[in-house]
Formats: structure tokens, sequence, C-alpha cells
């Protein structure tokens, strides 16, 4: 039993590291300096600590899975999902799900698009080099790396 | 970041503005500031780079041989050119109803040296071209031929201040000085004693006034 309460821990622990900053850094709530700050801290290392805790739940799920009880090992399995779930959300931007990056940025010549002429584009120039990013689509992909004229940029909306 | 390039991901928000955090440190970035909030790079500033926010008319026409962010074919349905008004409706979590402000005012905000002041979009559509000071710089904003984009620059050149209009008997955009010089909405001096020269821009945000106000505690407002 005591076993029982250490992986009942571990998964409290891992669900905990993935859940704190993702509770505090929702849209359409406000996000306190401190709390912020806590939460961005956590989210930091969560990526490996939600991994060790898993790792420790599993490990102490092989060890009490034979001797288990049909309802321990039913705590078991459920504990095991939660804390998977978590290391694996821990390291997933899943803020990306809503807007999808662009893995590559490709490009039209003026000439070649479609845009129409009363578009909002935010345009930047590099030497000679002229980039045209049209708000409609920076409003939903709001983050784009690029690289103009050799100069990285990361154009954000 | 110290030669070091990075790719920047989007993951959260704070209080309707978002954070970004790069691949390679994991650093978390304020979208409006470029200003590292946590991780190993904070304090860090990314360089703001100087952009425009014009038509495409516009831009094709100041910039032949340009080239566009293509649509990303998966997400093209997702893409809404009719994205303000509906933005215009959210709630905001953080109020700043002050100098007769509401939150979702759009205004062009301006820096100068440690000064800051907010220009209320909807004022510079009526009454460009505006001249005004910021922190002491003398600073001229103009919308363009396109009716939509704004830019401002320092309305000095040689150190003398000059001051500009809209010519009145043109049904057309324009813009001239109190000599008679035309300008373009560059900044450039197309005719008169002045012309080839440029006056020198400065970076405008368009944002929401919340937005604007939480990260410029003491800015002031135009209110004309």
């Amino acid at each position: 039993m005591f076993a029982l309460g250490v992986f009942l821990a571990c998964v409290l622990a891992g669900v905990g590291l993935f859940f704190i900053p993702a509770f505090i850094i929702r849209p359409f709530r406000y996000q306190a300096p401190r709390s912020l700050g806590l939460a961005m801290s956590i989210a930091q290392h969560s990526p490996w600590w939600t991994l060790a805790a898993a790792a420790a739940a599993l490990l102490l799920t092989l060890f009490l899975w034979r001797g288990s009880l049909l309802w321990q090992r039913v705590v078991l399995a459920l504990g095991m999902v939660l804390v998977a779930g978590a290391a694996t959300m821990a390291r997933i931007d899943y803020f990306e799900w809503m807007f999808h990056p662009v893995a590559s940025p490709g490009f039209t010549a003026a000439s070649d698009s479609n845009l129409g002429d009363s578009e909002m584009v935010m345009a930047v120039r590099f030497g000679s080099e002229n980039r045209a990013y049209p708000i409609r689509e920076m409003a939903y992909h709001h983050v784009v790396n690029d690289s103009v004229a050799g100069t990285p940029i990361v154009v954000t909306y | 970041m110290n030669g070091r390039v990075l790719n920047f991901r989007l993951a959260g928000i704070n209080n309707q503005n978002f954070l970004m955090r790069d691949r390679e440190t994991g650093t978390w970035w304020q979208q409006v500031t470029g200003k590292a909030v946590s991780g190993p790079l904070i304090g860090a500033s990314l360089d703001l780079v100087s952009t425009d926010e014009l038509t495409f008319g516009l831009w094709k026409s100041e910039s032949p041989g340009g080239q566009v962010l293509a649509p990303v074919a998966r997400d093209a349905k997702e893409y809404d050119s009719d994205w303000e008004p509906k933005v215009a409706k959210m709630k905001v979590v953080v109020s700043f109803p002050e100098n007769g402000m509401k939150d979702r005012d759009v205004v062009m905000g301006v820096e100068s040296g440690t000064a800051s002041r907010a220009y209320p979009l909807d004022s510079i559509l009526k009454q460009s071209p505006i001249q005004d000071r910021v922190g002491g710089t003398p600073v001229l904003l103009v919308t363009g031929p396109d009716g939509k984009s704004v830019r401002a620059f320092v309305s000095e050149l040689n150190g003398k201040e000059l001051e500009f209009f809209k010519p009145t008997q043109s049904a057309n955009w324009g813009l001239i000085d109190s000599a008679g010089s035309e300008w373009n909405f560059r900044g450039c001096a197309i005719s008169g004693s002045m012309v080839g020269k440029c006056l020198e821009p400065i970076a405008v945000l368009k944002d929401y006034w919340f937005d604007w106000r939480n990260y410029h505690p003491d800015t002031t407002v135009y209110r004309h």
C-alpha cells in the first residue's frame, strides 16, 4: 500500500507539473506577473520532470502489478495513462493546435499573387529584397520564422 | 541572439498578447515587446525590424519585384480577412478605461526616447497629416494613398522643423510643406528645393489601447 501511495504521488506530481502552467497560461484569463513567472519556470523544467515521474510510476507499476488486486490494477493503469499523458503534453506546443505553424514559408512573386489589392500586409525590406506577409495569414499563424537577404527574422502578429 | 539563429514557436498567452519560445534555448519571449521574460536568455531583447503595414496594392506599387508569403494550403480556409470586427468584440482581461479610451480602440503607438504616445487610428484617418511631438521629437503621422496605411516620420531635416499640409485643390493624395514642395508617402521630397531628401521614419505599433497602455504605463494620448 505504501508503494501504491508513492505511485499516486508520482502521478500527482507529473500531472501537476503539466497542469499548473497550462491552467495559468490560458486565453481570456488574467495572468498576474508572479504566477506567470511561476508557470513559465515550471514549464521550462516539466518536460524532464514529468518524464521522470512517468518513469518512476512505470517502475512501480511493473513492480506492483503481479501482487495487486483488481482495483489496485485499475488505479495503476489509470494513473499510468494520466502521468504518461502529462509527460507527453509537457513536450507539445499545444497552442499550435489552434494556430498551425508555418513549417517552411513559401513565397510568390507579387505579380503572381492572387491577394486582393486592399488586403493589408506587413512589409519588410533588407537591401534590395522586399517581402510582404499578408495580415490575413499572420493573424492565423501568428509566428513565421524566415530569412531575408541572409538576415534571420521572426515575423509575429 | 549572440550569433545564434533562434526558431520560434507559439507557446502561450499573457493577458491577450502571445508568448513564444525559441526551440534552441526554450526561452519565453513576449510578442509585443520582443523581450525574453523567462528562461536561459531572460532579459534579452530581439532587435525590432522596421516594418510597414499597408495595402498589398500600395506595397506592390512601391516595391515592385517583391515577394509575398504564400498561403499554407491546408490552413487557407482558416484565413479570415474579416477578423478585426470579430476580435473587437472579444473581452479583455486587463482594462484601462482612462483618457476617454476604450480597451479595444485601435491606436498607433509611437515611442521616442522614453516617451510614448498613442494616436487613435480614427483620428489619424480623419485628420491626416497630423503634426505632434513625442517626448520633444516633432513627428508627422500621415495616411497613405490607400486610405488605410499610416506612417510616422520625424518632421525635421537638417535641424529645421518642417510643416506639412494636405493640398486643398487636389482630390488625390498629396503632401506638401510650407514652401510648397511635394512629398510622397515614403517621406521623400519629390519637388522643390529639398527634392530627393527623405524624412527619418519612426516605428509605429498598431495595437489595441489596452495592450499599448499595459506595456507603456506612462503613455500619453493624442486627443484632438
